[in-house]
C-alpha cells in the first residue's frame, strides 16, 4: 500500500471534476424528488427518485470521470518513466474517482436507509445486497470508460461513448429488455425494472463486465508508446 | 555506466524510420548528443528511457538490456529523466511536484523525501520561489525544476535531452555548469541541437543525421573536421555564394562574413581557426 | 473569420474520433431495430420515413457531438497557441464566432453522410428518389439548429465549469429535456425549446407516427412552452434554438474578454 501523501496528490490530480462530478450527478434527480413530492407524487414515485440517483446518476459521473483520466496529464512523459509506471499512477485516479462516486451512493443510501425511503421502493432487495443497485452499474460504466480512455486517448470521446451507452440504456429501454443477453447488461434494472428472476444475474453480469473492461485496458496502458504526449490531444 | 547500442533501428509506422541501425558506445561522463531536428536524438533517448521499444538492435545500459521488460524496469529505477517538452502541474507548487515525483520513485520515507528535495532546490536555486505555483514560473525555472525531478532518486544515469532550449543565456550557462558538476560518476548523455552547449561541457560526442551515426569522437576531434575550412571575408559586397556563411557583422561600411567551405570563397578571404561550429557544419557539408 | 472557419473546419474533420463516435452510435442504432429496418427501407411514406429516421438520429448523435465539442474552445489555452491568436489583429469576437461556425460545420458533415446515405439507400429501396430532397429539408430544418444549439453551449459553459462535469451534466440534460415524457416529470420535452428539433420535424418534414411529438401534452406542466404544433410554431422553435445559441455565445465572449483583461 503506497503512502497516504500519495494518496493526497492523486486526490489533487483528479481535481475538481471528481470533486464536483458525483455530487451534482446525485443532486439532480435528488432535485426531481423534491419537486414531485411538492407537486404531491406518491411515495413510491419519490423513492424511485432516490433510487434514480444511486443507479442513474452515480455511474454516469463514475464513467465519465474515469473517461477523462487518460489522455489530458501535462507529465505523462515523466511519469511514463518512473520505476512504478504509469498504470499504477492511473489505477490510484481510477480508485479515487471511483471511490468518491461510492462514498457519494454510499451516503445516499445510508441516508435513505436512516429515513425510511429505501423500503418505499418495492425492489430495494434490502440494504446490504441492495448496494448492488448502484455499484454494479457505476463499476460497468467506469472501467468502460476506463477502457474508452485507454483506446481512444482522450477525454472527449471517451466520455461520448460511456454518454451514449447510458443514454441508449435509458432511451431504448424496452428494446434493450427484450433480448436476455442485453438484458443481463441493463444499467437500471432496479428503477426502470427487469425480470425480478434476472436483478441478481444482471449485477453479477455488470461486475463481470467489469472485470473485462479492466482485463482490455490493463495491456493496453502498457504500451507506453500510446501515450506519449504527442500522439495524442 | 556503459551504454552500449548496436545496430538500433526504430520505425514508426506511416512515418519512416527514426532510427537506422545505430552503434553507438557511450562512456561513463558527460557525452554530448548533436544532430538536426530530426536527426532521431530524441527517439534515442526515449528508447534508452524506456518509452519506445526498438524495431530491431539492442541496448544495454551497464547490465541491463532495454529490450527486456525488466530490463527497461532496471534502467528506469536508476534513471533521470528530462523530457525535451516537460509538463507539469501548473497548480501545484515547485516543492510539491517534486514531493509528488519523489513519491512515485518510491522515496516513500516523509523525512528522507523533505530532506531530497530541500536539497535539490538549492542545487537548482530555487529555494526562494519553492513555494510558488510552477504556473508562475519562467521557461528556465521549469528546467531547472525539471532537473531537479531527474535528481531525486540520485540517478546513475542522466538522460537531458534539449535542457536548454528557450533558455536566456544566464540560464543556460547556469544549466550547463550544473550539468557538468553532476557528471562525475554518472552517465550525462545531453542531446542538443546547440552546438555550444557540447562544446562547453562535454569531451566526447555523437553526431546523429537521418538515424544514423555520421561522428563519434572527441570535441577536439569534431572541431578539426572544419581544417581548412574556415574562411574570414569582409566586404561591402553580397554575402560569398560557396560555402556556407556561419556568421555575418556589420564591418567599417561592409560585412565580415566567416564562411566554412572547402574552397576559398573569394581571393581576398583570410583563413580562421576553427570552432566545434565550424567542425559541425563542416561534417554536415562532407556528407552531402 | 473565414479563415477561422475553414481552418477549425479542417481540424476538426482531422479528428478520427469525431468519424469513430458517430460510427458506433449509428452501428448501435441500426442493431437496436435490426429487425425493423427491412420495413423501413420499403415504406412508402417518404416524409414520415425520412422523419422518423431523423428523429431518432437526432436524438442519439448530439450526446457525442456534445461531448467531443466541450474542448474545442479551452483547447486554445491547453495548446498553447491563445496568445498567438490573441496577439492578431482579427477580432477576438470574429475568431469566436469563426472557432463556433467552423467546428459545426465540420460536425454536420458526418451527420450529413448518415442522413444521405440512408435517404440513398431508401431511395433505392422503396423506388423514391424525392427521398433525398426532404431528407435535405430535414437536415436544414432538424440537423442544423440542434448543431448550432448543442455546439454553442458546448463550447460556452467549460469555460465555468470542468469539461467532464459538463459531459455528466449535458446527457442528464439531454434525457431529461428530450427522452422522458411530459406526463412523468416537468420537462422542456417535446417543446419549442427541444433540441432534436420535434416541431420542425412534425410540421416541415411531415412526422406523423404513432404518437404525437410536438404540441401541448394533457396533464403535462409546461404546456406553455408546447403551442399548438403548426408551420409558424415550427419556425418558432428554429428561432429559439438558433437565438438561445447566440445568447450563449455571447456569454462565452464575455467570459474571454473578462479572462484576457
Amino acid at each position: 500500500m503506497r503512502p497516504l501523501p500519495l494518496w493526497r496528490h492523486e486526490v489533487q490530480r483528479a481535481g475538481w471534476t471528481a470533486l464536483l462530478t458525483p455530487p451534482l450527478a446525485v443532486a439532480a434527480p435528488l432535485l426531481i424528488a423534491f419537486v414531485d413530492a411538492g407537486a404531491s407524487a406518491s411515495d413510491r414515485e419519490i423513492a424511485q427518485n432516490f433510487f434514480g440517483a444511486l443507479e442513474m446518476g452515480v455511474p454516469l459521473a463514475a464513467g465519465i470521470g474515469a473517461a477523462s483520466l487518460v489522455g489530458r496529464d501535462p507529465a505523462a512523459e515523466l511519469l511514463l518513466t518512473t520505476p512504478e509506471g504509469y498504470r499504477a499512477v492511473l489505477l490510484r485516479r481510477l480508485a479515487v474517482t471511483v471511490g468518491w462516486a461510492a462514498l457519494m451512493a454510499v451516503l445516499l443510501a445510508g441516508t435513505m436507509v436512516a429515513t425510511g425511503w429505501w423500503a418505499r421502493w418495492p425492489a430495494n432487495h434490502g440494504p446490504l445486497v441492495g448496494q448492488l443497485i448502484w455499484l454494479a452499474p457505476t463499476l460497468g460504466l467506469a472501467t468502460l470508460g476506463f477502457l474508452a480512455g485507454a483506446a481512444f486517448r482522450g477525454p472527449a470521446a471517451a466520455g461520448g461513448l460511456v454518454a451514449i451507452c447510458w443514454l441508449v440504456q435509458q432511451i431504448f429501454a424496452e428494446t434493450v429488455q427484450e433480448q436476455g443477453w442485453s438484458r443481463l447488461l441493463y444499467l437500471f434494472a432496479t428503477t426502470r425494472g427487469t425480470v425480478p428472476a434476472d436483478w441478481t444475474a444482471n449485477r453479477i453480469t455488470l461486475i463481470a463486465a467489469a472485470a473485462v473492461f479492466a482485463a482490455v485496458a490493463w495491456p493496453l496502458l502498457g504500451r507506453t508508446e500510446r501515450l506519449l504526449p504527442e500522439v495524442t490531444e | 555506466m556503459r551504454i552500449e547500442i548496436s545496430g538500433l533501428t526504430k520505425v514508426y509506422k506511416g512515418k519512416g524510420r527514426a532510427l537506422d541501425g545505430l552503434d553507438l558506445v557511450v562512456p561513463t561522463g558527460m557525452f554530448g548528443l548533436l544532430g538536426a531536428n530530426g536527426a532521431g536524438k530524441t527517439t534515442l533517448m526515449r528508447i534508452l528511457a524506456g518509452l519506445l521499444r526498438p524495431t530491431a538492435g539492442t541496448v544495454r545500459v551497464g547490465e541491463h538490456d532495454v529490450a527486456a521488460r525488466a530490463g527497461r524496469l532496471a534502467v528506469q529505477r536508476i534513471l533521470g529523466y528530462l523530457p525535451q517538452d516537460l509538463g507539469v502541474y501548473p497548480d501545484l507548487t515547485a516543492r510539491e511536484f517534486l514531493d509528488y515525483i519523489a513519491l512515485l520513485k518510491g522515496i516513500d520515507d516523509r523525512a528522507a523525501r523533505r530532506r531530497r528535495v530541500g536539497e535539490l532546490l538549492d542545487v537548482v536555486a530555487l529555494t526562494a520561489d519553492a513555494d510558488r505555483r510552477l504556473r508562475g514560473y519562467s521557461g528556465g525555472m521549469r528546467r531547472r525544476v525539471g532537473i531537479a525531478q531527474a535528481l531525486l532518486a540520485d540517478p546513475r544515469l542522466l538522460i537531458v535531452d534539449e535542457p536548454t532550449a528557450g533558455l536566456d543565456p544566464e540560464e543556460r550557462i547556469r544549466f550547463r555548469t550544473l550539468l557538468s558538476q553532476l557528471a562525475g560518476q554518472r552517465t550525462v548523455l545531453l542531446s542538443t541541437h546547440i552546438v555550444d552547449d557540447v562544446a562547453q561541457t562535454c569531451r566526447e560526442l555523437a553526431v546523429l543525421a537521418s538515424g544514423r551515426l555520421v561522428f563519434r569522437g572527441t570535441v577536439g576531434d569534431l572541431t578539426r573536421q572544419a581544417d581548412g575550412r574556415v574562411w574570414t571575408i569582409v566586404t561591402p559586397g553580397p554575402a560569398p555564394v560557396s560555402g556556407t556563411v556561419v556568421s555575418a557583422l556589420p564591418h567599417d561600411g561592409g560585412m565580415r562574413y566567416r564562411v566554412v567551405g572547402p574552397e576559398r570563397p573569394a581571393p581576398e578571404a583570410d583563413r580562421a581557426d576553427p570552432n566545434l561550429e565550424d567542425g559541425y557544419l563542416a561534417l554536415a557539408q562532407k556528407a552531402t | 473569420m473565414s479563415a477561422v472557419v475553414r481552418y477549425e473546419m479542417v481540424m476538426m474533420l482531422r479528428k478520427r474520433s469525431m468519424w469513430i463516435t458517430n460510427a458506433v452510435i449509428v452501428l448501435l442504432l441500426v442493431l437496436l431495430n435490426v429487425r425493423g429496418w427491412d420495413d423501413v427501407l420499403r415504406d412508402p411514406d417518404v416524409r414520415e420515413t425520412i422523419a422518423s429516421t431523423v428523429f431518432l438520429f437526432n436524438l442519439m448523435l448530439p450526446v457525442g457531438y456534445g461531448c467531443l465539442l466541450a474542448d474545442r474552445l479551452i483547447r486554445d489555452t491547453r495548446l498553447g497557441v491563445a496568445p498567438i491568436l490573441d496577439a492578431t489583429p482579427a477580432s477576438p469576437a470574429a475568431r469566436l464566432v469563426g472557432k463556433y461556425l467552423g467546428v459545426c460545420a465540420a460536425t454536420t458533415v458526418p451527420l450529413a453522410v448518415v442522413l444521405f446515405g440512408f435517404a440513398a439507400v431508401y431511395a433505392v429501396t422503396a423506388g423514391q428518389p424525392v427521398a433525398l430532397a426532404w431528407a435535405a429539408v430535414a437536415f436544414a430544418v432538424v440537423v442544423v439548429p440542434a448543431v448550432l444549439f448543442v455546439g454553442a453551449f458546448a463550447l460556452t459553459v467549460p469555460l465555468i465549469m470542468p469539461a467532464p462535469l459538463f459531459r455528466v451534466l449535458f446527457v442528464g440534460y439531454w434525457f431529461w429535456g428530450n427522452g422522458i415524457s411530459p406526463t412523468v416529470m416537468p420537462t422542456t420535452s417535446q417543446s419549442v425549446l427541444s433540441p432534436i428539433g420535434v416541431y420542425p420535424n412534425q410540421e416541415l418534414v411531415g412526422w406523423r407516427g404513432d404518437f404525437t411529438v410536438a404540441g401541448p401534452v394533457p396533464g403535462a406542466t409546461l404546456n406553455f412552452l408546447r403551442p399548438e404544433a403548426t408551420t409558424a410554431t415550427a419556425w418558432l422553435s428554429i428561432g429559439v434554438l438558433i437565438a438561445a445559441a447566440a445568447l450563449a455565445l455571447g456569454v462565452a465572449q464575455a467570459l474571454r474578454v473578462r479572462t484576457t483583461r
